[in-house]
């Protein structure tokens, strides 16, 4: 029998959206529960680790976003077809993480989220963490020749690299102009159509 | 068994048409435990033979631009790179038996671990100073940081612990690389700050059940010693 999924997260896309969009692209039906700050208190100490997002899975919890994409991807033949392509697949995946927690220090006062110097803060944090990370994905691209980042088909760093760039795009287009096949990636993983299904239905939020 | 024997012992497997199945493995990383302890302890408890390759740091730029992210650790399985420590971790533990033994346990396993990576980034400015790699105020650091990360963190450890039964693993019942990875920086924790985790005393049983292991025993005793 299938399992009984519930994703719970904040109502906005975050650290939860590559797996809403996991869940999507393999059509498993799953409980989208987005937490008011409110409810997100008393859920809190419910948590394995305090934070969200959370997977329950028949009723049990496990934390770590990663973690969760993982697991949803594996169960869902998205990790890849060998071992070994799983292990690339992870081993891109946290080199998307390495990059995300430095750029997030530029990216949240882009976002207005944090107050700062937003200029100055592209230039010393933003451009040198975007210029160690994405000519490593056009390498990959480049030779992995499926338009996909690993083997022959899309697996769950395609999701998690495409999302991050369609977020980049909608609050700077031009940021990532000097990398157009990273683009061209992330529209074709968007173009899949159980993706873009989700994409072109799920309810709006800024980030 | 020195690096010279491993890679004498992988080519003769090489060499063998019925033992072909088996890869050959080598590890690069600088001459410390750090981010390539867990794999080569892997290695240890499955008893698989590896090149347990020590980059001195003045060769690293060297070395740096033939490597597919320009890191270490690096993992090499018949001559095909994989980079990333987790994504080396994880690999091998997969294909040696210490990932769990359910996917729900898997996916526990690399949650504890990613939240360890988030703690110990917290933790890194205090470490630094520690080491020697920055100048800082330990003190300082120690209440702004240390104890803030240490709290939250071993506070998480310490209830997995007690609610696992006290059994020895953080989580399921048996060895995964969550549980080396803990005990490996518990280790480099008792080195520069001999009292810092005294308040979580199921943790440190744990790891001392962890450190038991007669396999893993057998090399703590006969590694390079270091000091992180």
């Amino acid at each position: 029998a299938m399992p009984q999924y519930k994703l719970y997260y904040f109502a906005f896309r975050g650290l939860a959206e590559v797996s809403r969009q996991l869940f999507a692209l393999a059509e498993v039906e799953y409980e989208n529960v987005g937490l008011t700050p409110e409810q997100w208190k008393e859920f809190k100490p419910k948590t394995p680790f305090g934070r969200i997002p959370v997977l329950e899975v028949d009723g049990q919890l496990v934390a770590q976003s990663l973690a969760i994409a993982r697991y949803i991807a594996k169960q869902h033949g998205l990790a890849g077809k060998t071992p070994f392509e799983s292990a690339w697949v992870d081993a891109l995946a946290d080199q998307w993480s390495d990059f995300h927690r430095v750029f997030k220090k530029y990216w949240y006062l882009r976002l207005g989220v944090r107050p700062g110097d937003i200029e100055g803060s592209k230039v010393s944090v933003g451009i040198p963490a975007r210029d160690s990370f994405f000519p490593l994905i056009v390498k990959q691209l480049k030779e992995s020749t499926s338009g996909f980042l690993v083997g022959d088909g899309v697996t769950w760093v395609d999701v998690l690299i495409a999302n991050a760039v369609e977020d980049i795009n909608s609050k700077e287009p031009e940021f990532l102009s000097e990398y157009p096949e990273v683009v061209e990636h992330q529209k074709r993983v968007h173009a899949i159509p159980a993706l873009k299904k989700w994409i072109d239905t799920r309810p709006p939020s800024t980030n | 068994h020195s690096p010279l024997y491993n890679l004498l012992y992988s080519a003769w497997l090489s060499l063998v048409p019925s033992f072909s199945a088996m890869p050959s493995y080598k590890l690069t990383y600088f001459p410390v435990r750090a981010r390539a302890e867990v794999a080569r302890q892997l290695f240890y408890l499955a008893g698989v033979p590896f090149e347990d390759v020590r980059v001195p740091h003045a060769d690293w730029p060297a070395l740096k631009p033939k490597t597919p992210f320009g890191q270490m650790p690096l993992l090499e399985v018949d001559g095909k790179p994989l980079p990333q420590s987790y994504a080396i971790n994880r690999y091998l533990a997969k294909e040696f038996g210490f990932a769990g033994k359910s996917p729900f346990e898997a996916a526990w396993v690399d949650a504890i671990a990613d939240q360890f990576k988030d703690y110990n980034i917290e933790l890194r400015p205090l470490f630094l100073v520690l080491m020697g790699f920055a100048q800082g105020d330990k003190d300082q650091l120690l209440k702004d940081v240390g104890i803030p990360a240490r709290d939250k963190f071993f506070g998480i450890l310490e209830k997995l612990a007690k609610d696992n039964g006290n059994n020895g693993h953080f989580v399921g019942s048996s060895l995964t690389w969550a549980d080396l990875l803990i005990a490996d920086h518990v280790k480099t924790v008792s080195i520069h700050l001999p009292s810092f985790l005294d308040g979580f005393p199921t943790v440190l049983d744990t790891v001392k059940k962890i450190e038991s292991t007669p396999k893993l025993k057998e090399w703590i005793e006969k590694r390079p010693d270091t000091k992180f």
